[in-house]
């Protein structure tokens, strides 16, 4: 589905890492890998180190800390803020909503909107276009979009195919009017068919939390997990990435009447670096602009891949200058979105580390 | 298509000197989704033919896979 915006922007970006680093080098004994074995995965993958949060940190106070930023910088102003979003499949409790408790966190007024909605890798550009939908009403004036994931609480960490390549991280991003009537132009897709593709079967409802869903296998080398913890059919997110994907970019490139020379940055959504390079390359896209060491340093931290990777790569431009960039979330629904906007110059552009008072 | 071409392919990704026609990919050492995630690549970037998941789950020889790669990019 097509849509198309006006006098939007994104005004200020804050990502939020836990301090807790952790290399692959390090970790790789508890895959079950030998040392050649190790190297190739590496070497493939394209991975280093990761941010891991400790057992008592959620994503909402990824998130809040993020907020506190934008605060005590006075880019935000909490009267301003007229709608919570919290995007994210880590929340606090399975009720009430996590944006309530963050809207209670920081003592907001009556007159807010709070919405959770629970998405993954596409969860940025979904959250986006929630914001601009909201932005069309008039009492909305600021929309604070807030990301985040401890994906770590989902999984083992003796999960070769999950743990290294997951981050933890949360973000917070300011959307709100502009006088600039630059268009906004996004496609939105989802496909419910594969919902199996990345899924936690065990833990909601259809299959209740029982000592058989927390029940830890090794399901095949070096993979031990429960019903409650991610399961990916990796080909098929594969076969998503490549054959969805790139589609979409190039219609959403010809429908906003850009090319790849016009645009200035690619900001993907990085599963990895593997994937992103060979996105790339289909695309034929130069890979100077397209970004992709996200999960190299920090992991895959579904929506907030995108936000980091602005503030990790483009932090001073973005600052400075307005640029025209396309924007491509796509993962757990399976849900894909992308877009063609004017980003900056930003008010506020950082990455900082969760270090609480 | 070059089938001595695509078994040399898949023995850089294997790790191997040579892939024979008739090798069955499971008794290689390294066939495991890393590998399987690598020929999906390799077979979408060098012969622009995407093959599913469920597809090279159920091809057993070198053969098979090439015959597979070929029958799609007719």
């Amino acid at each position: 589905m097509k849509c198309i915006f006006k006098n939007k922007r994104i005004s200020s970006i804050v990502a939020v890492a836990p301090s807790q680093e952790f290399r692959f080098d390090d970790e790789y004994q508890y895959f079950k890998m030998t040392e050649p074995q190790a190297k190739r995965f590496k070497k493939i993958m394209g991975l280093d180190r990761h941010r891991i949060a400790p057992p008592d940190v959620c994503a909402s106070d990824l998130c809040l800390y993020g907020v506190q930023q934008l605060l005590d910088a006075g880019v935000l102003k909490k009267e301003e803020i007229s709608a919570v979003l919290f995007i994210s499949q880590t929340p606090d409790y399975i009720l009430p909503p996590t944006s309530n408790v963050i809207h209670g966190k920081l003592g907001l007024g009556h007159d807010v909107i709070c919405l959770d909605i629970n998405q993954g890798c596409a969860g940025y550009l979904a959250g986006l276009q929630l914001a601009f939908m909201l932005l069309e009403l008039p009492a909305v004036s600021k929309v604070l979009l807030l990301t985040g994931d401890t994906g770590s609480k989902q999984m083992t960490r003796e999960n070769r195919i999950n743990y290294p390549i997951n981050g933890d991280a949360g973000a917070a991003t300011v959307v709100e009017r502009s006088a600039d009537e630059k268009t906004i132009f996004m496609d939105v897709k989802n496909d419910g068919s594969r919902y199996k593709a990345l899924i936690i079967p065990g833990g909601a409802y259809r299959m209740p939390s029982s000592p058989e869903t927390l029940k830890l296998r090794e399901v095949e080398e070096g993979v031990v997990k429960c019903l409650e913890h991610v399961d990916m059919d990796g080909a098929a997110v594969f076969n998503f990435t490549m054959d969805d994907i790139p589609p979409q970019i190039e219609a959403v490139l010809a429908y906003s009447g850009e090319t790849r020379d016009s645009i200035a940055h690619f900001f993907l959504h990085q599963p990895n670096p593997f994937i992103v390079t060979q996105m790339t390359q289909k695309m034929k896209i130069p890979p100077a602009k397209v970004p992709n060491n996200v999960v190299s340093l920090y992991g895959n931290c579904s929506s907030t891949t995108i936000p980091l990777n602005i503030a990790l790569n483009c932090r001073e431009p973005m600052l400075a200058e307005t640029r025209r960039v396309c924007l491509s979330g796509f993962g757990v629904g399976l849900t894909w979105i992308s877009a063609v906007m004017d980003l900056g110059p930003l008010d506020f552009c950082k990455i900082v580390d969760y270090k609480p008072a | 298509m070059d089938k001595l071409e695509f078994y040399q392919r898949l023995a850089e990704i294997l790790d191997v000197e040579e892939v024979k026609p008739e090798s069955v990919l499971k008794e290689f050492d390294v066939w495991d989704s890393l590998a399987i995630l690598s020929v999906l690549a390799m077979t979408d970037a060098k012969y622009g033919v995407s093959v599913k998941a469920e597809e090279i789950r159920s091809v057993v020889t070198a053969e098979d896979l090439a015959r597979l790669v070929e029958t799609k990019q007719k």
